[in-house]
């Protein structure tokens, strides 16, 4: 290694060769994140929904989740927010939620998330839509077995009381 | 003394002078006495000299020819010779010689005078006759032959004599001789009226009173003899040129059942070779030597036949290939004509020109465009094998065609109409169907490989030949446009066509799988089984349950194209022949359901009127409505639109025009038939106008109502709009769901992301507008949100 780095100088051309497929790489991220937005808008998936914050940068998204019908969570909205790597689909997008959550999986405070999908269980194959329809399902099935939230996690069992300390932090969407 | 005496030394000087010179003075002298006394005695020389002078001035002295009392007086030809022979020894010659040039000068006017009245004459005479030409010319060469010297008195006399007869008489022809002279060579060549290989030409040729060959034998020496055949060479080359152009234009033009280039080459061997051997080598007797003699020009004017002949096929070529194969012979004169000359860029440029003039405009209809482009594709392969001009040609074509909503049906129309309709036939195919061509790399193993033709750009792709199908097939860059379109017009055919339509689409859908491959024909396979299970099922159905005049054709709603529905029912017997059909079909496929498709099919109906029997064939909806009239004699437009449920007014009409043109209905005032049980004697002229009328305006409506193909074409491009729209709508949702209260700006930038968006932000405006019409969004203080209900 260090041979090879000695003899051949440090030159401009090696450097353009590193930068041209990572702009290549997010041209293609930018193609499949245009795709996916695209789809998503237009298969109408009811309670979910996604949308870049800003024209021109696919890569920051907001979306919204409502809590299914006959859960705990029902009528209830929720913003998150989605960045996506520069090496999606390589890479999971980092998902938080930006509306306070009572939920056992969900960081009260910061908003993170504990989603096998989203660490290691990450595919290629999911897309933004996927990630929102298991979020959504989370919300009425909460993984106990590794909670985020213990006071959550603990009250899941007395719905009525988790719906009180569920309320009292929720603050609704505007 | 020389020193103090300037005067004396001066004088002394010219004492020495005068001696010095009046010594050399007399040698002078001495020697030329000499010279001109020559040995004689006392002045005999001398005397000699002076006479032999004198006549050869005088035999040299240029002559008045128009002037009788001035002719040339027959000399003694040895006297003469004796007389420049002496003249010679006494070295005299060159004043001699100087003085003719002198003389000829001086009486050049003569000459001239002559060319100014033939020249005259010739302008003034209308039309031109090149006679007069030919008597100037001959004029000046007796002139000429006039004052010519002897050619015994040696090449040093008469070149000169020649050389300044020549130069003064070139000053002296003024530009408007070339233009006579011209005219004059043309006569020489062989009258084209005359010329048996040269059919019917509407040239008139001057001189055919005299026998051409003699004639221009004379002419080109005397041409020669006053040196107009060097001087003029250009212009008799383009003599020469122009006659072979007319001959070619009024032979060949227009004639393209034959390759005319053979009979060409015969004629330039039979006509114009022995011109130019008379003008350029006239004095050669043996054959051989004189084709070797005229061996460049004669070069030369081949090229010159070949060089028209491109120029006037590349100028008819969009011609030619309209009347291809008719054409096909002069395609071999073109591809022979470019190897010699340098035409193709031009012939690219004439065919492309004459497209876009001729073909690309959209007065032309599709399937003409098509055609011509696939005559073009085997015209200009049989003309460039390689096929460079081709892809220069055709690059227009097919961008333009790729333009066209309708290519892709025609195209396709034409896959699958090849047989027996020949009209429809642009294709002319005569190849074998094969795989679809894919472009594949050079085989440079291959010992017939070529290179690619210098003028094939960098973009040329090297397309080996393909067939014309895959050519057309590749103006898309996919395929599956084609596969869907086909499947559509199989909808068509098959839902249209009789009972052998299935047998007949196979045989298509099985010539498409060769070419598109089995995977892509899928689909049209499962269409053609649906129609062969229809009527399994049928046979099953109807001895489950003899349901006699029902046939469905049962087709699966996934593996069809959209079947756009008319929604009427139909009624009476019709109605509860459907339902027990279904019922029956239920049973036997227990899960699947039938949807009906009312508005397709035909019913032959046989109607028994109190008189008459009328059978007819007629679309279900046309049976609808006399189903109707047999429940009660008397209905309105209205009612029966209500009765039969989701119809427009214009088919309703349509139908009910049908009927009253079988003479089985009639309108006895607006919007009103009334049944006829009897047939009414044949209407009065009154009627028939009055049906005319009505048939217009039902047209009318029905142009208006989106009747026909033309408003199928138009829905079609309203449901896509609408579509388009559709996205438009969900992306705003999906906007504002997330990101509240967005200012219009916003909104408009955000849609962006939607590859397609081409509104202006005044179009969304209005778009945002009608959705806060129908209570979807509302806006305050410019910012848009959604209505949550």
């Amino acid at each position: 290694m260090e041979m090879t780095a000695s003899a051949v100088p440090a030159r401009a051309a090696p450097k353009a060769t590193a930068a041209a497929p990572s702009q290549q790489a997010a041209g293609s991220v930018t193609k499949r994140l245009g795709n996916e937005l695209m789809t998503l808008m237009m298969s109408s998936s009811p309670g979910i929904s996604a949308f870049p914050k800003n024209d021109g940068n696919l890569f920051d998204w907001t979306g919204t989740i409502e809590g299914a019908p006959g859960t705990i969570y029902d009528g209830l909205k929720f913003k998150i927010s989605i960045h996506f790597p520069s090496n999606y689909p390589y890479t999971a997008p980092a998902i938080k939620f930006d509306t306070p959550c009572f939920h056992p999986n969900v960081a009260l405070d910061s908003g993170a998330i504990c989603l096998d999908i989203l660490q290691d269980k990450w595919s290629a194959v999911y897309s933004v839509q996927t990630i929102l329809i298991s979020l959504q399902s989370l919300l009425g099935e909460p993984n106990n077995a590794s909670p985020l939230n213990n006071d959550a996690a603990a009250l899941w069992a007395r719905p009525d009381a988790f719906k009180a300390q569920l309320m009292r932090h929720y603050r609704p969407v505007e | 003394m020389a020193l103090f005496a300037p005067a004396a030394r001066d004088a002394a000087l010219n004492d020495g002078t005068t001696e010095a010179l009046r010594s050399q003075v007399a040698a002078k002298w001495g020697e030329a006495f000499a010279r001109l006394n020559r040995a004689e005695p006392g002045i005999q020389g001398l005397m000699e000299f002076s006479q032999a002078w004198g006549m050869a001035k005088e035999y040299l002295r240029p002559r008045d020819i128009m002037n009788p009392a001035d002719v040339r007086p027959d000399y003694n030809i040895s006297l003469i010779r004796h007389a420049f022979d002496l003249v010679g020894q006494s070295r005299r010659l060159p004043v001699l010689l100087e003085g003719l040039i002198e003389q000829t000068r001086q009486a050049f006017p003569l000459v001239e005078r002559t060319i100014h009245y033939h020249l005259q004459v010739y302008e003034a005479t209308e039309p031109r006759d090149p006679r007069e030409i030919a008597r100037l010319v001959q004029a000046l060469r007796r002139w000429y032959d006039a004052w010519l010297p002897w050619s015994e008195l040696g090449v040093t006399i008469c070149g000169t004599f020649t050389l300044h007869f020549h130069t003064l008489l070139f000053a002296a022809l003024p530009p408007s001789f070339i233009t006579g002279f011209k005219h004059l060579c043309a006569c020489t060549l062989p009258n084209i009226h005359a010329d048996s290989t040269v059919p019917g030409s509407a040239d008139n040729a001057a001189l055919d009173n005299a026998d051409p060959t003699h004639f221009a034998f004379r002419i080109w020496d005397t041409f020669d003899a006053l040196g107009m055949l060097d001087r003029y060479e250009t212009v008799i080359a383009s003599v020469g040129y122009e006659y072979i152009e007319r001959v070619m234009r009024a032979t060949c033009a227009g004639v393209w059942g034959k390759a005319v280039m053979p009979e060409l080459r015969r004629w330039v061997a039979v006509r114009v070779k022995p011109w130019l051997r008379s003008v350029y080598a006239k004095d050669i007797e043996d054959d051989q030597a004189a084709m070797t003699a005229i061996q460049t020009v004669s070069s030369r004017f081949d090229f010159h036949v070949a060089k028209t002949l491109c120029d006037l096929r590349i100028s008819e070529l969009f011609d030619i290939i309209i009347d291809y194969p008719d054409s096909a012979p002069c395609l071999e004169d073109i591809k022979e004509c470019l190897v010699r000359v340098d035409g193709r860029a031009s012939l690219v440029q004439a065919l492309r020109k004459a497209n876009r003039k001729r073909l690309l405009h959209p007065g032309a209809d599709t399937r003409l465009i098509l055609q011509q482009y696939v005559l073009t594709i085997k015209c200009l392969r049989a003309i460039d094998p390689q096929g460079v001009l081709l892809f220069k040609v055709a690059d227009p074509i097919r961008r333009y065609l790729r333009e066209r909503p309708d290519t892709i049906r025609c195209i396709v129309a034409n896959l699958v109409g090849g047989s027996g309709d020949s009209e429809d036939d642009i294709l002319g195919e005569t190849e074998p169907p094969a795989p679809l061509h894919q472009p594949e790399l050079e085989d440079y193993t291959d010992p017939n490989w070529e290179p690619e033709p210098l003028d094939a750009g960098p973009d040329f792709r090297a397309n080996r030949p393909a067939d014309v199908i895959s050519t057309l097939v590749s103006i898309y860059d996919s395929r599956d446009l084609f596969v869907k379109e086909l499947q559509v017009l199989l909808a068509q055919r098959l839902l249209k066509g009789g009972g052998d339509a299935p047998e007949k689409e196979r045989r298509n859908v099985e010539i498409l799988k060769i070419r598109f491959g089995d995977a892509a024909l899928q689909v049209c396979e499962v269409m053609l089984k649906d129609m062969g299970d229809s009527r399994r099922t049928d046979v099953h159905v109807q001895g489950q349950e003899n349901l006699g005049v029902l046939h469905p054709t049962i087709i699966s709603r996934h593996f069809w194209p959209a079947v756009e529905g008319a929604e009427f029912k139909l009624p009476g017997q019709f109605e509860r022949l459907q339902s027990s059909y279904a019922k029956q079909y239920t049973l036997f496929k227990p899960d699947k359901k039938l949807r009906w498709l009312p508005h397709l099919g035909t019913v032959s109906l046989e109607l028994e009127l109190e008189d008459r029997t009328v059978r007819v064939q007629v679309p279900p909806l046309e049976a609808a409505f006399i189903e109707l009239f047999s429940e009660q004699d008397t209905w309105t437009v209205p009612a029966l639109i209500e009765r039969l449920g989701k119809i427009t007014r214009a088919a309703a009409l349509k139908a009910l025009l049908t009927w009253v043109n079988h003479g089985v209905i009639k309108e006895t005032e607006e919007d009103t038939y009334v049944l006829l049980e009897r047939a009414e004697s044949e209407g009065g002229q009154g009627d028939a106008r009055k049906l005319q009328a009505k048939q217009r305006l039902v047209e009318q409506e029905a142009g208006a109502g989106g009747g026909q193909e033309e408003g199928r074409e138009e829905e079609r491009r309203r449901e896509e709009g609408r579509r388009e729209m559709d996205v438009y709508w969900k992306f705003i949702q999906g906007m504002l769901t997330n990101l509240p209260n967005l200012p219009l700006e916003r909104i408009h930038a955000m849609l962006g992301f939607v590859d397609t968006y081409n509104l202006t932000t005044e179009q969304l405006a209005g778009l945002l507008d009608a959705a806060r019409r129908e209570g979807l969004v509302d806006v305050k203080e410019g910012l848009w949100k959604l209505v949550i209900k």
